[in-house]
Protein backbone atom coordinates (compact mmCIF):
# COMPACT_ATOMS: atom_id res chain seq x y z
CA UNK A 1 0.00 0.00 0.00
CA UNK A 2 2.62 2.49 1.08
CA UNK A 3 4.37 2.24 -2.27
CA UNK A 4 1.25 3.08 -4.23
CA UNK A 5 1.60 5.94 -6.63
CA UNK A 6 -1.93 6.04 -8.00
CA UNK A 7 -5.32 4.78 -6.91
CA UNK A 8 -5.70 1.05 -7.40
CA UNK A 9 -8.85 -0.10 -9.14
CA UNK A 10 -7.81 -3.71 -9.47
CA UNK A 11 -5.77 -5.82 -7.11
CA UNK A 12 -2.45 -7.05 -8.39
CA UNK A 13 -2.19 -10.45 -6.80
CA UNK A 14 0.55 -11.82 -9.06
CA UNK A 15 3.20 -11.31 -6.37
CA UNK A 16 1.25 -12.96 -3.55
CA UNK A 17 1.18 -16.74 -3.36
CA UNK A 18 -1.57 -18.28 -1.27
CA UNK A 19 -0.78 -19.02 2.38
CA UNK A 20 1.28 -22.25 2.36
CA UNK A 21 -0.41 -25.20 4.05
CA UNK A 22 2.55 -25.78 6.38
CA UNK A 23 2.19 -22.25 7.70
CA UNK A 24 -1.50 -22.80 8.39
CA UNK A 25 -0.59 -25.93 10.36
CA UNK A 26 2.03 -24.05 12.38
CA UNK A 27 -0.47 -21.28 13.13
CA UNK A 28 -3.07 -23.81 14.29
CA UNK A 29 -0.43 -25.54 16.43
CA UNK A 30 0.42 -22.20 18.00
CA UNK A 31 -3.23 -21.46 18.69
CA UNK A 32 -3.52 -24.68 20.72
CA UNK A 33 -0.73 -23.58 23.04
CA UNK A 34 -1.01 -19.81 23.40
CA UNK A 35 -3.92 -19.55 25.86
CA UNK A 36 -4.13 -20.51 29.50
CA UNK A 37 -6.94 -22.92 28.67
CA UNK A 38 -4.74 -24.69 26.11
CA UNK A 39 -1.72 -24.85 28.40
CA UNK A 40 -3.84 -26.18 31.26
CA UNK A 41 -5.38 -28.87 29.09
CA UNK A 42 -1.98 -30.08 27.92
CA UNK A 43 -0.54 -29.77 31.41
CA UNK A 44 -3.40 -31.82 32.85
CA UNK A 45 -2.99 -34.47 30.16
CA UNK A 46 0.74 -34.83 30.76
CA UNK A 47 0.28 -34.55 34.53
CA UNK A 48 -2.45 -37.19 34.60
CA UNK A 49 -0.33 -39.62 32.57
CA UNK A 50 2.60 -39.14 34.97
CA UNK A 51 0.35 -39.30 38.02
CA UNK A 52 -1.33 -42.53 36.97
CA UNK A 53 1.95 -44.30 36.27
CA UNK A 54 3.33 -43.02 39.60
CA UNK A 55 0.28 -44.33 41.49
CA UNK A 56 0.51 -47.75 39.87
CA UNK A 57 4.22 -47.99 40.72
CA UNK A 58 3.50 -46.82 44.26
CA UNK A 59 0.89 -49.54 44.72
CA UNK A 60 3.33 -52.15 43.42
CA UNK A 61 6.02 -50.87 45.78
CA UNK A 62 3.85 -50.64 48.91
CA UNK A 63 1.38 -53.48 48.51
CA UNK A 64 2.64 -56.95 47.88
CA UNK A 65 1.04 -57.42 44.48
CA UNK A 66 2.46 -58.79 41.30
CA UNK A 67 3.50 -55.96 38.97
CA UNK A 68 1.21 -55.06 36.05
CA UNK A 69 2.13 -56.60 32.73
CA UNK A 70 2.70 -54.57 29.58
CA UNK A 71 -0.92 -55.29 28.55
CA UNK A 72 -2.11 -53.85 31.87
CA UNK A 73 0.01 -50.77 31.31
CA UNK A 74 -1.43 -50.36 27.83
CA UNK A 75 -4.96 -50.59 29.19
CA UNK A 76 -4.22 -48.15 32.00
CA UNK A 77 -2.48 -45.54 29.88
CA UNK A 78 -5.17 -45.45 27.20
CA UNK A 79 -7.66 -44.11 29.77
CA UNK A 80 -6.16 -40.62 30.26
CA UNK A 81 -5.30 -40.42 26.56
CA UNK A 82 -8.86 -41.22 25.49
CA UNK A 83 -10.20 -38.80 28.09
CA UNK A 84 -8.21 -35.73 27.21
CA UNK A 85 -6.75 -35.85 23.68
CA UNK A 86 -10.19 -35.74 22.01
CA UNK A 87 -11.02 -32.70 24.18
CA UNK A 88 -8.19 -30.88 22.44
CA UNK A 89 -9.52 -32.09 19.08
CA UNK A 90 -12.99 -30.78 19.95
CA UNK A 91 -11.90 -27.41 21.29
CA UNK A 92 -9.52 -26.62 18.41
CA UNK A 93 -12.69 -26.40 16.31
CA UNK A 94 -15.38 -25.19 18.70
CA UNK A 95 -13.22 -22.51 20.32
CA UNK A 96 -13.22 -20.63 17.01
CA UNK A 97 -17.00 -20.31 17.42
CA UNK A 98 -17.27 -19.70 21.15
CA UNK A 99 -14.54 -17.03 20.99
CA UNK A 100 -15.73 -15.91 17.53
CA UNK A 101 -12.20 -15.99 16.15
CA UNK A 102 -13.53 -17.83 13.08
CA UNK A 103 -14.25 -14.37 11.65
CA UNK A 104 -10.55 -13.56 11.66
CA UNK A 105 -9.34 -17.05 10.76
CA UNK A 106 -11.54 -17.33 7.68
CA UNK A 107 -10.89 -13.73 6.64
CA UNK A 108 -7.17 -14.56 6.48
CA UNK A 109 -7.68 -17.93 4.75
CA UNK A 110 -10.92 -18.04 2.84
CA UNK A 111 -10.63 -21.74 1.98
CA UNK A 112 -12.32 -23.19 5.04
CA UNK A 113 -11.40 -26.71 3.97
CA UNK A 114 -7.68 -25.84 4.18
CA UNK A 115 -8.21 -24.43 7.66
CA UNK A 116 -10.04 -27.58 8.75
CA UNK A 117 -7.27 -29.79 7.34
CA UNK A 118 -4.59 -27.65 8.99
CA UNK A 119 -6.39 -27.99 12.31
CA UNK A 120 -6.65 -31.74 11.81
CA UNK A 121 -2.93 -32.11 11.05
CA UNK A 122 -2.00 -29.96 14.05
CA UNK A 123 -4.22 -31.83 16.48
CA UNK A 124 -3.07 -35.20 15.09
CA UNK A 125 0.51 -34.18 15.74
CA UNK A 126 -0.39 -33.19 19.28
CA UNK A 127 -2.30 -36.45 19.76
CA UNK A 128 0.71 -38.39 18.46
CA UNK A 129 3.00 -36.59 20.90
CA UNK A 130 0.65 -37.44 23.78
CA UNK A 131 0.48 -41.09 22.76
CA UNK A 132 4.29 -41.25 22.54
CA UNK A 133 4.48 -39.78 26.05
CA UNK A 134 1.94 -42.33 27.31
CA UNK A 135 3.87 -45.18 25.65
CA UNK A 136 7.19 -44.04 27.15
CA UNK A 137 5.66 -43.72 30.61
CA UNK A 138 4.07 -47.17 30.27
CA UNK A 139 7.38 -48.61 29.13
CA UNK A 140 9.28 -47.08 32.01
CA UNK A 141 6.51 -48.06 34.41
CA UNK A 142 6.69 -51.66 33.30
CA UNK A 143 10.45 -51.79 33.83
CA UNK A 144 10.34 -49.97 37.18
CA UNK A 145 7.35 -51.99 38.43
CA UNK A 146 9.08 -55.26 37.63
CA UNK A 147 12.32 -54.11 39.22
CA UNK A 148 10.48 -53.10 42.42
CA UNK A 149 8.73 -56.47 42.57
CA UNK A 150 12.00 -58.22 41.81
CA UNK A 151 10.65 -60.02 38.76
CA UNK A 152 11.37 -59.85 35.07
CA UNK A 153 9.22 -57.36 33.17
CA UNK A 154 6.39 -59.02 31.32
CA UNK A 155 6.35 -57.85 27.69
CA UNK A 156 3.13 -59.55 26.67
CA UNK A 157 1.91 -56.82 24.28
CA UNK A 158 1.90 -57.91 20.67
CA UNK A 159 2.44 -55.49 17.82
CA UNK A 160 -1.14 -56.19 16.81
CA UNK A 161 -2.57 -55.27 20.21
CA UNK A 162 -0.53 -52.09 20.34
CA UNK A 163 -1.60 -51.24 16.81
CA UNK A 164 -5.28 -51.66 17.65
CA UNK A 165 -4.92 -49.56 20.81
CA UNK A 166 -3.25 -46.85 18.75
CA UNK A 167 -5.96 -47.10 16.09
CA UNK A 168 -8.67 -46.72 18.74
CA UNK A 169 -7.06 -43.58 20.14
CA UNK A 170 -6.71 -42.05 16.68
CA UNK A 171 -10.34 -42.89 15.92
CA UNK A 172 -11.45 -41.26 19.18
CA UNK A 173 -9.46 -38.17 18.28
CA UNK A 174 -11.06 -38.05 14.82
CA UNK A 175 -14.46 -38.64 16.37
CA UNK A 176 -13.99 -35.71 18.75
CA UNK A 177 -12.88 -33.53 15.83
CA UNK A 178 -15.96 -34.62 13.85
CA UNK A 179 -18.32 -33.93 16.77
CA UNK A 180 -16.74 -30.49 17.15
CA UNK A 181 -17.33 -29.68 13.47
CA UNK A 182 -20.84 -31.06 13.55
CA UNK A 183 -22.05 -29.24 16.65
CA UNK A 184 -19.72 -26.19 16.64
CA UNK A 185 -20.24 -26.03 20.40
CA UNK A 186 -17.80 -27.18 23.08
CA UNK A 187 -20.34 -28.35 25.68
CA UNK A 188 -22.45 -30.19 23.10
CA UNK A 189 -19.52 -31.95 21.44
CA UNK A 190 -17.87 -32.84 24.77
CA UNK A 191 -21.13 -34.26 26.13
CA UNK A 192 -21.70 -36.33 22.99
CA UNK A 193 -18.12 -37.63 23.11
CA UNK A 194 -18.23 -38.65 26.77
CA UNK A 195 -21.67 -40.21 26.46
CA UNK A 196 -20.39 -42.35 23.61
CA UNK A 197 -17.01 -43.32 25.05
CA UNK A 198 -17.93 -43.73 28.71
CA UNK A 199 -21.63 -44.60 28.78
CA UNK A 200 -22.31 -46.40 25.50
CA UNK A 201 -18.94 -48.03 24.87
CA UNK A 202 -17.47 -48.23 28.35
CA UNK A 203 -13.89 -49.12 29.15
CA UNK A 204 -11.84 -51.83 30.73
CA UNK A 205 -12.98 -50.93 34.22
CA UNK A 206 -16.64 -49.98 33.75
CA UNK A 207 -18.47 -51.72 30.91
CA UNK A 208 -20.75 -49.53 28.81
CA UNK A 209 -24.38 -50.01 27.86
CA UNK A 210 -23.62 -51.48 24.44
CA UNK A 211 -21.14 -53.93 25.94
CA UNK A 212 -23.63 -55.08 28.58
CA UNK A 213 -26.42 -55.50 26.03
CA UNK A 214 -24.07 -57.41 23.76
CA UNK A 215 -23.15 -59.85 26.53
CA UNK A 216 -26.69 -60.22 27.85
CA UNK A 217 -29.05 -60.42 24.90
CA UNK A 218 -29.10 -62.54 21.79
CA UNK A 219 -30.68 -59.82 19.68
CA UNK A 220 -27.94 -57.38 20.65
CA UNK A 221 -25.18 -59.77 19.64
CA UNK A 222 -26.04 -59.36 15.97
CA UNK A 223 -26.59 -55.59 16.12
CA UNK A 224 -24.04 -54.13 18.53
CA UNK A 225 -20.85 -54.91 16.56
CA UNK A 226 -22.31 -52.86 13.69
CA UNK A 227 -22.82 -49.76 15.81
CA UNK A 228 -20.10 -50.02 18.45
CA UNK A 229 -16.51 -49.40 17.38
CA UNK A 230 -15.23 -51.12 20.50
CA UNK A 231 -17.26 -54.29 19.97
CA UNK A 232 -16.42 -54.31 16.27
CA UNK A 233 -12.69 -54.16 17.03
CA UNK A 234 -12.80 -56.46 20.04
CA UNK A 235 -12.37 -59.72 18.08
CA UNK A 236 -9.16 -58.33 16.53
CA UNK A 237 -7.71 -57.03 19.80
CA UNK A 238 -8.67 -59.72 22.25
CA UNK A 239 -6.21 -62.32 23.55
CA UNK A 240 -6.86 -65.99 22.80
CA UNK A 241 -7.72 -66.80 26.43
CA UNK A 242 -10.29 -64.04 26.73
CA UNK A 243 -11.77 -64.95 23.37
CA UNK A 244 -12.34 -68.53 24.52
CA UNK A 245 -14.00 -67.23 27.70
CA UNK A 246 -16.40 -65.00 25.79
CA UNK A 247 -17.20 -67.65 23.25
CA UNK A 248 -17.50 -70.44 25.81
CA UNK A 249 -19.31 -68.75 28.71
CA UNK A 250 -21.52 -66.32 26.86
CA UNK A 251 -21.84 -68.14 23.57
CA UNK A 252 -20.67 -65.01 21.75
CA UNK A 253 -19.43 -65.17 18.21
CA UNK A 254 -16.27 -63.17 17.50
CA UNK A 255 -15.91 -62.38 13.83
CA UNK A 256 -12.47 -61.66 12.51
CA UNK A 257 -13.31 -62.51 8.93
CA UNK A 258 -15.04 -60.42 6.28
CA UNK A 259 -18.03 -59.89 8.57
CA UNK A 260 -15.74 -58.61 11.33
CA UNK A 261 -14.07 -56.19 8.95
CA UNK A 262 -17.51 -55.03 7.77
CA UNK A 263 -18.42 -54.38 11.43
CA UNK A 264 -15.32 -52.22 11.89
CA UNK A 265 -15.90 -50.25 8.70
CA UNK A 266 -19.59 -49.65 9.43
CA UNK A 267 -19.15 -48.59 13.07
CA UNK A 268 -16.25 -46.30 12.18
CA UNK A 269 -18.32 -44.75 9.40
CA UNK A 270 -21.19 -44.10 11.80
CA UNK A 271 -19.15 -42.49 14.58
CA UNK A 272 -16.17 -41.02 12.73
CA UNK A 273 -16.81 -40.84 8.99
CA UNK A 274 -20.30 -39.37 9.00
CA UNK A 275 -19.66 -36.73 11.71
CA UNK A 276 -16.48 -35.66 9.91
CA UNK A 277 -18.21 -35.40 6.54
CA UNK A 278 -21.40 -33.73 7.76
CA UNK A 279 -19.42 -31.48 10.10
CA UNK A 280 -17.08 -30.33 7.34
CA UNK A 281 -20.06 -29.75 5.08
CA UNK A 282 -21.71 -27.68 7.81
CA UNK A 283 -18.59 -25.63 8.44
CA UNK A 284 -18.14 -24.93 4.73
CA UNK A 285 -21.64 -23.48 4.52
CA UNK A 286 -22.03 -21.89 7.94
CA UNK A 287 -22.40 -18.16 8.26
CA UNK A 288 -19.55 -16.79 10.34
CA UNK A 289 -20.56 -13.95 12.64
CA UNK B 1 -12.03 -0.70 -5.24
CA UNK B 2 -15.01 -2.52 -3.74
CA UNK B 3 -17.96 -3.22 -6.01
CA UNK B 4 -21.24 -4.40 -4.56
CA UNK B 5 -23.57 -5.51 -7.31
CA UNK B 6 -27.27 -6.10 -6.64
CA UNK B 7 -26.55 -7.84 -3.38
CA UNK B 8 -29.41 -9.53 -1.54
CA UNK B 9 -29.14 -11.58 1.65
CA UNK B 10 -32.28 -13.26 2.99
CA UNK B 11 -32.82 -15.39 6.07
CA UNK B 12 -36.00 -17.33 5.47
CA UNK B 13 -38.62 -14.63 5.02
CA UNK B 14 -36.46 -11.82 6.38
CA UNK B 15 -34.41 -9.79 3.93
CA UNK B 16 -31.41 -8.30 5.72
CA UNK B 17 -29.83 -6.80 2.59
CA UNK B 18 -32.14 -5.93 -0.27
CA UNK B 19 -30.75 -5.35 -3.77
CA UNK B 20 -27.82 -3.20 -2.66
CA UNK B 21 -25.35 -1.81 -5.20
CA UNK B 22 -22.53 0.65 -4.64
CA UNK B 23 -18.82 1.09 -5.12
CA UNK B 24 -16.11 2.24 -2.76
CA UNK B 25 -13.47 4.03 -4.82
CA UNK B 26 -9.73 3.97 -4.27
CA UNK B 27 -8.27 7.18 -2.90
CA UNK B 28 -11.48 7.92 -1.04
CA UNK B 29 -13.05 7.18 2.29
CA UNK B 30 -16.53 5.77 1.83
CA UNK B 31 -18.86 5.96 4.81
CA UNK B 32 -21.49 3.28 5.19
CA UNK B 33 -24.21 4.76 7.36
CA UNK B 34 -27.38 3.41 8.80
CA UNK B 35 -29.23 2.73 12.02
CA UNK B 36 -28.68 -0.48 13.98
CA UNK B 37 -29.82 -3.55 12.07
CA UNK B 38 -29.86 -1.80 8.70
CA UNK B 39 -27.70 -4.46 7.05
CA UNK B 40 -24.28 -2.82 7.20
CA UNK B 41 -22.48 -5.64 8.99
CA UNK B 42 -24.16 -8.30 6.87
CA UNK B 43 -23.03 -6.54 3.69
CA UNK B 44 -19.48 -6.31 5.03
CA UNK B 45 -19.42 -9.99 6.00
CA UNK B 46 -20.50 -10.91 2.46
CA UNK B 47 -17.55 -8.85 1.14
CA UNK B 48 -15.06 -11.13 2.87
CA UNK B 49 -16.92 -14.37 2.24
CA UNK B 50 -18.11 -14.98 5.79
CA UNK B 51 -21.80 -14.74 4.91
CA UNK B 52 -23.13 -16.26 1.69
CA UNK B 53 -25.04 -13.94 -0.64
CA UNK B 54 -28.55 -15.01 -1.57
CA UNK B 55 -28.13 -13.25 -4.91
CA UNK B 56 -25.82 -10.63 -6.41
CA UNK B 57 -22.12 -10.47 -5.68
CA UNK B 58 -19.23 -8.45 -4.37
CA UNK B 59 -15.79 -8.01 -5.90
CA UNK B 60 -12.73 -6.35 -4.45
CA UNK B 61 -10.36 -4.96 -7.04
CA UNK B 62 -12.18 -7.09 -9.62
CA UNK B 63 -11.76 -10.34 -7.70
CA UNK B 64 -14.06 -12.38 -5.54
CA UNK B 65 -12.65 -12.50 -2.00
CA UNK B 66 -12.04 -16.26 -2.14
CA UNK B 67 -9.91 -15.75 -5.28
CA UNK B 68 -7.55 -13.35 -3.53
CA UNK B 69 -4.45 -15.28 -2.41
CA UNK B 70 -3.28 -14.48 1.12
CA UNK B 71 -6.16 -12.00 1.39
CA UNK B 72 -4.83 -10.27 4.51
CA UNK B 73 -2.07 -8.77 2.33
CA UNK B 74 -4.62 -7.05 0.12
CA UNK B 75 -7.73 -6.46 2.18
CA UNK B 76 -7.59 -5.38 5.82
CA UNK B 77 -10.72 -6.19 7.78
CA UNK B 78 -12.06 -5.25 11.17
CA UNK B 79 -15.53 -6.72 11.48
CA UNK B 80 -15.84 -7.02 15.24
CA UNK B 81 -13.10 -5.92 17.60
CA UNK B 82 -14.41 -8.26 20.30
CA UNK B 83 -14.23 -11.33 18.05
CA UNK B 84 -10.82 -12.39 19.37
CA UNK B 85 -9.86 -14.98 21.95
CA UNK B 86 -10.30 -13.34 25.37
CA UNK B 87 -7.38 -15.33 26.75
CA UNK B 88 -4.79 -14.18 24.21
CA UNK B 89 -2.67 -11.10 24.68
CA UNK B 90 -2.99 -8.28 22.18
CA UNK B 91 0.55 -8.93 21.00
CA UNK B 92 -0.16 -12.63 20.49
CA UNK B 93 -3.30 -11.85 18.46
CA UNK B 94 -1.24 -9.67 16.11
CA UNK B 95 1.57 -12.24 16.03
CA UNK B 96 -0.84 -14.96 14.88
CA UNK B 97 -2.11 -12.68 12.12
CA UNK B 98 1.42 -11.75 11.07
CA UNK B 99 2.49 -15.39 11.02
CA UNK B 100 -0.51 -16.41 8.90
CA UNK B 101 0.24 -13.65 6.40
CA UNK B 102 3.95 -14.49 6.39
CA UNK B 103 5.09 -11.15 7.81
CA UNK B 104 8.20 -10.51 9.93
CA UNK B 105 7.71 -10.25 13.70
CA UNK B 106 8.83 -6.62 13.63
CA UNK B 107 5.57 -5.79 11.89
CA UNK B 108 3.71 -6.47 15.15
CA UNK B 109 5.71 -3.83 17.02
CA UNK B 110 5.26 -1.36 14.19
CA UNK B 111 1.49 -1.78 14.28
CA UNK B 112 1.30 -1.58 18.07
CA UNK B 113 3.19 1.68 17.92
CA UNK B 114 1.01 2.98 15.09
CA UNK B 115 -2.22 2.46 17.03
CA UNK B 116 -0.75 3.67 20.30
CA UNK B 117 -0.83 0.50 22.37
CA UNK B 118 2.05 0.47 24.84
CA UNK B 119 4.32 -2.50 25.58
CA UNK B 120 2.58 -3.25 28.86
CA UNK B 121 -0.87 -2.96 27.28
CA UNK B 122 0.14 -5.31 24.48
CA UNK B 123 1.00 -8.08 26.94
CA UNK B 124 -2.36 -7.88 28.68
CA UNK B 125 -5.01 -10.43 27.79
CA UNK B 126 -7.87 -9.24 25.62
CA UNK B 127 -10.47 -9.77 28.35
CA UNK B 128 -8.77 -6.94 30.23
CA UNK B 129 -8.99 -4.55 27.30
CA UNK B 130 -11.46 -1.67 27.15
CA UNK B 131 -13.59 -1.43 24.02
CA UNK B 132 -11.41 1.45 22.80
CA UNK B 133 -8.25 -0.64 23.20
CA UNK B 134 -9.90 -3.53 21.36
CA UNK B 135 -10.74 -1.17 18.51
CA UNK B 136 -7.13 0.04 18.33
CA UNK B 137 -5.94 -3.56 18.30
CA UNK B 138 -8.50 -4.40 15.61
CA UNK B 139 -7.29 -1.52 13.46
CA UNK B 140 -3.70 -2.68 13.97
CA UNK B 141 -4.76 -6.18 12.86
CA UNK B 142 -6.47 -4.80 9.76
CA UNK B 143 -3.36 -2.81 8.82
CA UNK B 144 -0.86 -5.65 9.47
CA UNK B 145 -0.59 -6.87 5.91
CA UNK B 146 -0.23 -3.37 4.45
CA UNK B 147 -3.42 -3.87 2.41
CA UNK B 148 -4.74 -1.56 -0.30
CA UNK B 149 -8.37 -1.99 0.76
CA UNK B 150 -9.74 -1.51 4.26
CA UNK B 151 -13.14 -2.76 5.42
CA UNK B 152 -13.94 -1.52 8.93
CA UNK B 153 -17.22 -2.16 10.73
CA UNK B 154 -17.93 0.50 13.36
CA UNK B 155 -14.23 1.19 13.98
CA UNK B 156 -14.93 4.33 16.02
CA UNK B 157 -17.20 2.50 18.43
CA UNK B 158 -15.77 2.86 21.92
CA UNK B 159 -12.97 5.24 20.93
CA UNK B 160 -12.69 8.43 22.94
CA UNK B 161 -12.89 11.79 21.10
CA UNK B 162 -9.10 11.93 20.79
CA UNK B 163 -9.13 8.39 19.46
CA UNK B 164 -11.78 9.22 16.89
CA UNK B 165 -9.73 12.20 15.71
CA UNK B 166 -6.64 9.98 15.50
CA UNK B 167 -8.49 7.37 13.47
CA UNK B 168 -9.86 10.04 11.16
CA UNK B 169 -6.33 11.25 10.41
CA UNK B 170 -5.07 7.72 9.92
CA UNK B 171 -7.77 6.73 7.44
CA UNK B 172 -7.61 10.03 5.61
CA UNK B 173 -3.88 9.62 5.10
CA UNK B 174 -4.46 6.06 4.01
CA UNK B 175 -6.97 7.09 1.33
CA UNK B 176 -4.71 9.95 0.22
CA UNK B 177 -2.04 7.36 -0.56
CA UNK B 178 -4.45 5.62 -2.91
CA UNK B 179 -6.10 3.12 -0.59
CA UNK B 180 -9.77 2.23 -0.56
CA UNK B 181 -11.47 2.71 2.79
CA UNK B 182 -14.99 1.57 3.61
CA UNK B 183 -16.13 2.22 7.14
CA UNK B 184 -19.53 1.79 8.67
CA UNK B 185 -21.16 3.69 11.47
CA UNK B 186 -24.54 4.36 12.94
CA UNK B 187 -23.32 7.76 14.11
CA UNK B 188 -23.30 10.42 11.45
CA UNK B 189 -20.86 12.79 13.11
CA UNK B 190 -18.21 10.08 13.18
CA UNK B 191 -18.34 9.73 9.44
CA UNK B 192 -19.39 13.17 8.25
CA UNK B 193 -15.98 14.78 8.61
CA UNK B 194 -13.93 12.00 7.10
CA UNK B 195 -16.01 10.38 4.39
CA UNK B 196 -15.66 11.65 0.83
CA UNK B 197 -18.60 9.56 -0.19
CA UNK B 198 -21.54 8.30 1.85
CA UNK B 199 -23.87 5.37 1.43
CA UNK B 200 -27.02 5.63 3.55
CA UNK B 201 -28.77 2.36 4.25
CA UNK B 202 -31.97 1.58 6.10
CA UNK B 203 -33.85 -1.72 6.41
CA UNK B 204 -31.43 -3.36 4.02
CA UNK B 205 -32.00 -0.84 1.23
CA UNK B 206 -29.81 2.01 0.09
CA UNK B 207 -31.78 5.21 0.65
CA UNK B 208 -29.21 7.70 -0.62
CA UNK B 209 -25.60 7.88 -1.77
CA UNK B 210 -23.21 10.54 -2.91
CA UNK B 211 -20.81 13.08 -1.45
CA UNK B 212 -21.96 15.38 1.32
CA UNK B 213 -22.75 18.29 -1.00
CA UNK B 214 -24.86 16.36 -3.47
CA UNK B 215 -26.69 14.58 -0.68
CA UNK B 216 -27.63 17.91 0.90
CA UNK B 217 -28.57 19.42 -2.44
CA UNK B 218 -30.97 16.62 -3.15
CA UNK B 219 -32.39 16.61 0.32
CA UNK B 220 -34.89 19.46 0.23
CA UNK B 221 -36.62 20.97 -2.78
CA UNK B 222 -37.34 24.45 -1.45
CA UNK B 223 -34.66 26.72 -0.03
CA UNK B 224 -35.08 28.04 3.46
CA UNK B 225 -33.23 30.96 5.03
CA UNK B 226 -33.14 32.02 8.66
CA UNK B 227 -32.68 35.75 9.07
CA UNK B 228 -32.53 38.24 11.92
CA UNK B 229 -32.34 42.00 11.34
CA UNK B 230 -32.66 45.27 13.19
CA UNK B 231 -36.17 45.67 11.72
CA UNK B 232 -37.77 42.30 11.22
CA UNK B 233 -41.17 43.75 10.49
CA UNK B 234 -39.93 45.85 7.56
CA UNK B 235 -37.82 43.07 6.16
CA UNK B 236 -40.69 40.59 6.49
CA UNK B 237 -43.02 42.93 4.65
CA UNK B 238 -40.48 43.46 1.87
CA UNK B 239 -39.98 39.73 1.45
CA UNK B 240 -43.72 39.06 1.47
CA UNK B 241 -44.15 41.63 -1.29
CA UNK B 242 -41.54 39.74 -3.30
CA UNK B 243 -43.71 36.65 -2.93
CA UNK B 244 -41.73 34.68 -0.35
CA UNK B 245 -43.39 32.88 2.51
CA UNK B 246 -42.35 34.48 5.81
CA UNK B 247 -42.96 33.29 9.32
CA UNK B 248 -41.69 34.13 12.79
CA UNK B 249 -38.98 31.84 14.09
CA UNK B 250 -37.67 32.72 17.53
CA UNK B 251 -36.09 36.17 17.42
CA UNK B 252 -35.97 36.19 13.63
CA UNK B 253 -37.73 35.10 10.47
CA UNK B 254 -37.90 31.88 8.53
CA UNK B 255 -38.19 32.58 4.80
CA UNK B 256 -38.65 30.19 1.87
CA UNK B 257 -35.91 31.83 -0.14
CA UNK B 258 -32.18 31.47 -0.68
CA UNK B 259 -29.87 33.48 1.54
CA UNK B 260 -28.91 35.51 -1.54
CA UNK B 261 -32.54 36.44 -2.23
CA UNK B 262 -33.02 37.53 1.38
CA UNK B 263 -29.81 39.57 1.25
CA UNK B 264 -30.94 41.39 -1.88
CA UNK B 265 -34.36 42.09 -0.35
CA UNK B 266 -32.67 43.53 2.75
CA UNK B 267 -30.38 45.65 0.60
CA UNK B 268 -33.25 47.19 -1.34
CA UNK B 269 -35.34 47.64 1.84
CA UNK B 270 -32.36 49.23 3.60
CA UNK B 271 -32.59 46.91 6.62
CA UNK B 272 -29.43 45.96 8.55
CA UNK B 273 -28.97 42.18 8.85
CA UNK B 274 -27.48 40.78 12.05
CA UNK B 275 -27.72 37.10 11.14
CA UNK B 276 -28.39 35.29 7.88
CA UNK B 277 -27.93 31.59 7.25
CA UNK B 278 -29.32 28.69 5.34
CA UNK B 279 -32.04 26.90 7.25
CA UNK B 280 -31.95 23.87 5.02
CA UNK B 281 -31.70 20.43 6.46
CA UNK B 282 -28.35 19.42 7.89
CA UNK B 283 -26.90 16.06 7.14
CA UNK B 284 -28.18 14.77 10.44
CA UNK B 285 -31.75 15.74 9.55
CA UNK B 286 -31.34 14.18 6.16
CA UNK B 287 -30.00 10.99 7.69
CA UNK B 288 -32.89 10.76 10.12
CA UNK B 289 -35.42 11.64 7.46
CA UNK B 290 -34.17 9.08 4.98
CA UNK B 291 -34.00 6.32 7.51
CA UNK B 292 -37.02 7.41 9.57
CA UNK B 293 -39.26 4.67 8.26
CA UNK B 294 -36.61 2.20 9.38
CA UNK B 295 -35.87 3.71 12.77
CA UNK B 296 -36.67 1.85 15.92
CA UNK B 297 -37.67 5.10 17.59
CA UNK B 298 -40.30 6.61 15.33
CA UNK B 299 -40.13 10.35 14.76
CA UNK B 300 -43.78 11.43 15.02
CA UNK B 301 -43.85 14.28 12.49
CA UNK B 302 -41.07 13.28 10.20
CA UNK B 303 -38.09 15.41 10.99
CA UNK B 304 -38.23 17.93 13.78
CA UNK B 305 -37.14 21.31 12.42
Amino acid sequence: MSDLAAPQFTLDVSGTPRVPFGRLVRVEWRKMLDTRAGIWLLGITAGLLALISAIVILIVALADVSPPSATDWLNIMTIPVSMLVPVIAITIVTQEWSQRTAMVTFALESSRLRVVLAKLVAVMALGAATIVLAAVLGLVGNVVGAALAGTDANWNVTVGAFGWALTTQILYLLMGFGFGLLLLSSPGALALYYVYVWILEGGVIIPGIMYVLWIAFDWAQAIMPWISMRLAMLPFQIGDGDAQDLQGEFGLKLDTGALGIAHVITSVLIWVGIPLLLGTWRLMRAEVK
Amino acid sequence: MITVDRLTVSYGGFTAVDDVSFTAQPGRVTGFLGPNGAGKSTTMRVMVGLTPATSGHVTIGGLRYQDIPNPGRHVGTLLDASAQHAGRTGREILAIGAQTMGLPKTRVDEMLELVGLSDSESTRRLRNYSLGMKQRLGIAHALLGDPSVLILDEPANGLDPAGIRWMRGLLKGYADRGGTVLLSSHLLHEVEQIADEMILIGLGRIVAQGDKKSLLAGARGADVALVTSLDNAALGAALAVDGYLVEQAGGGLRVTATTEQVGRAALSAGVVLTDLRSGGAGLEDLFLELTSSTQRDALPNGVPA
